[in-house]
């Protein structure tokens, strides 16, 4: 089994600090996260530019070139609204450490982000999803199907595509939570790969309580099969429960100093 | 349906590693996949070995070197010369305490006289006793500054007078010896970087077994020990192997019985080479990236097996 895939999300225009360096073109707060994040132990960046109506084409190739260049050609997941921009941004997308995903489709409005990942031989996180959270595991597993089958129709292979679940917040929805781990489960049986925005389950949280909600909710997501995640890879509580879960499942070779490479 | 070939992509690849200095110098390593399933990295170097105390080797070797094997340089000379091998191996083994107990000083001389008389590149290996390895190994990094010689090998209680000495200060390499432990071969490389050392200035000596004594044990190390390093790139077991044979092949029973002993076996030289190539062979399609043997017809053996191979 290959080790959990971690995707570093702490480059998004959500953050006043990246937005203001996404509207100067000033690569230093940029560059100081996407160094933070990779030390950590992030083996992908999620390059998240809004929704970029504007001028989101060149931001994406600048944001691409600039991580590229100054990390030693860092895989990245390509994150927006604007699917001009996802082209643009694989056009000038270096491949040498693996493929760019295309972040986001889903099973509604955003389907057509598959269709652009097949004709760019990309990766594409596609969201088991149609019109806000699935009620339950069947609408769950019928989007995944649903997307699948686009996917191969379009001729990528399953296992570029990563199906997110939709993890679900803990403070209003704790008792659909173990649905998700469930529809993780079921997904992997397929022999299909997953990811997740797995800061969501601890949304609305006290500071010091998320690190061990989220920590072990990705311990229990990773008993099922779970196989990549959007995290935060500062949060060193949850990076070392992967280790320790991808030691426990062979993933990785065990050492004393296991944590310090 | 039509037939598809699936080929398993790894996304890792194996440190290259130059040994030698000037035109002597070699590189091991460099792979992407697993042994000689692909166009780079396996030209796997062969090595000689030789001892500053060959007196219990097999009779075959007075044969071969004559009064040779009583002056290192002579014999290192005449090592590479009959076996045609790509390197040496030299073992100081006098410098056991619990042996001849030989100075580091004698050791060295003996080290930079080997050094001097053959035009390839030159590991050097110590008594196998931590602490006098770690003075031993770090004398020798000093003698040979900037030669590039292998320090052959590194434990987990002297890594860090040979790794420093070795690879930071001297200019040298550094084999990390872990003696068919996995879990060790990747920690020792962890601490080896963690001291300072680069990637690129280790090599690891996993450890091995004659054939037919446990050699199940040594195939799955490696084979482990390179998935790590190819399919799960994990960096910390990327560093191109390096194994020697000659001692574990020439002590069991098939290589010492003479032939007083074990008539119907027939020759004592011919069952060492045998052991000696068939251990050597499975190390070098199990991943070894450097291979080290004591009879020149092994050596022999085995390159022609490799330029085989890859054809």
């Amino acid at each position: 089994m290959s080790k959990f895939m971690v995707i570093g999300e702490r480059i998004h225009c959500i953050s006043p600090a990246i937005r203001q360096a996404f509207a100067d073109r000033n690569p230093d707060p940029i560059l100081l996260r996407a160094k933070e994040q990779l030390t950590a132990g992030a083996d992908y960046l999620d390059l998240n530019i809004g929704p970029a109506e504007r001028d989101g084409e060149d931001l994406m190739q600048w944001g691409v070139k600039l991580l590229q260049e100054n990390f030693d050609n860092v895989p990245l997941a390509l994150d927006t609204a604007n699917m001009k921009a996802i082209e643009a941004g694989i056009k000038v997308y270096n491949r040498a450490k693996g493929k760019p995903i295309v972040n986001s489709a889903d099973a509604g409005d955003r389907i057509g982000y598959l269709d652009l990942a097949a004709a760019n031989d990309a990766m594409c996180i596609a969201l088991c999803s149609k019109e806000g959270v699935p009620a339950d595991n069947d609408e769950r597993i019928m989007y995944c199907s649903e997307l699948l089958e686009r996917g191969m129709e379009h001729g990528m292979e399953p296992t570029d595509m990563l199906f997110d679940p939709l993890f679900i917040v803990i403070k209003g929805m704790q008792d659909k939570l173990m649905d998700v781990l469930e529809a993780i489960q079921m997904i992997t049986d397929m022999g299909l790969l997953t990811t997740g925005g797995l800061s969501n389950v601890s949304n609305g949280a006290p500071k010091h309580i998320r690190p061990l909600l989220d920590s072990a909710t990705i311990a229990m997501a990773m008993q099922c099969g779970f196989s990549s995640a959007i995290v935060n890879p500062c949060d060193r509580r949850l990076m070392e429960t992967v280790v320790a879960c991808d030691i426990i499942k062979n993933n990785i070779l065990y050492a004393d100093s296991v944590l310090e490479f | 349906m039509p037939y598809k070939r699936t080929e398993q992509k790894f996304n890792g690849k194996i440190n290259v590693c130059e040994i030698g200095a000037g035109d002597a110098a070699i590189s091991i390593g460099g792979e992407k996949t697993l042994p000689f399933l692909g166009d780079e990295g396996f030209k796997t170097a062969v090595g000689i070995a030789i001892s500053d105390a060959p007196e219990d080797w097999a009779d075959c070797f007075k044969t071969i070197y004559g009064d040779d094997l009583k002056n290192p340089a002579a014999f290192a000379k005449a090592a590479v010369e009959k076996s045609g091998a790509d390197f040496i191996l030299v073992k100081l083994a006098s410098a056991d305490p619990n042996g001849a107990d030989n100075s580091v000083e004698n050791c060295v001389a003996t080290a930079v006289a080997v050094e001097a008389a053959v035009k390839v590149p030159v590991v050097i290996e110590g008594c196998k006793n931590a602490e006098k390895d770690a003075k031993l190994l770090e004398a020798v990094a000093k003698a040979l500054e900037n030669k590039n010689v292998v320090l052959f090998s590194a434990v987990e209680d002297n890594y860090k007078t040979i790794g420093a000495a070795g690879a930071m200060a001297y200019g040298q390499k550094v084999s990390a010896e872990s003696a068919v432990d996995i879990n060790l071969a990747k920690q020792l490389n962890i601490l080896l970087t963690q001291l300072g050392v680069k990637s690129q200035d280790i090599v690891m000596d996993v450890g091995s077994a004659a054939a037919g004594y446990g050699f199940e044990y040594v195939a799955s190390t490696m084979d482990r020990i390179r998935l790590a390093g190819l399919g799960q790139n994990d960096e910390s077991l990327q560093m191109p192997i390096i194994t020697d044979v000659s001692s574990d092949s020439w002590s069991v029973k098939e290589s010492v019985f003479t032939e007083a002993e074990a008539p119907e076996w027939g020759s004592l030289e011919a069952r060492g080479i045998g052991m000696e190539v068939t251990t050597a062979a499975a190390c070098v399609v199990g991943g070894s990236n450097a291979i080290i043997v004591r009879h020149p017809e092994s050596a022999k053996t085995i390159k022609s097996m490799i330029a085989g191979l890859i054809g």
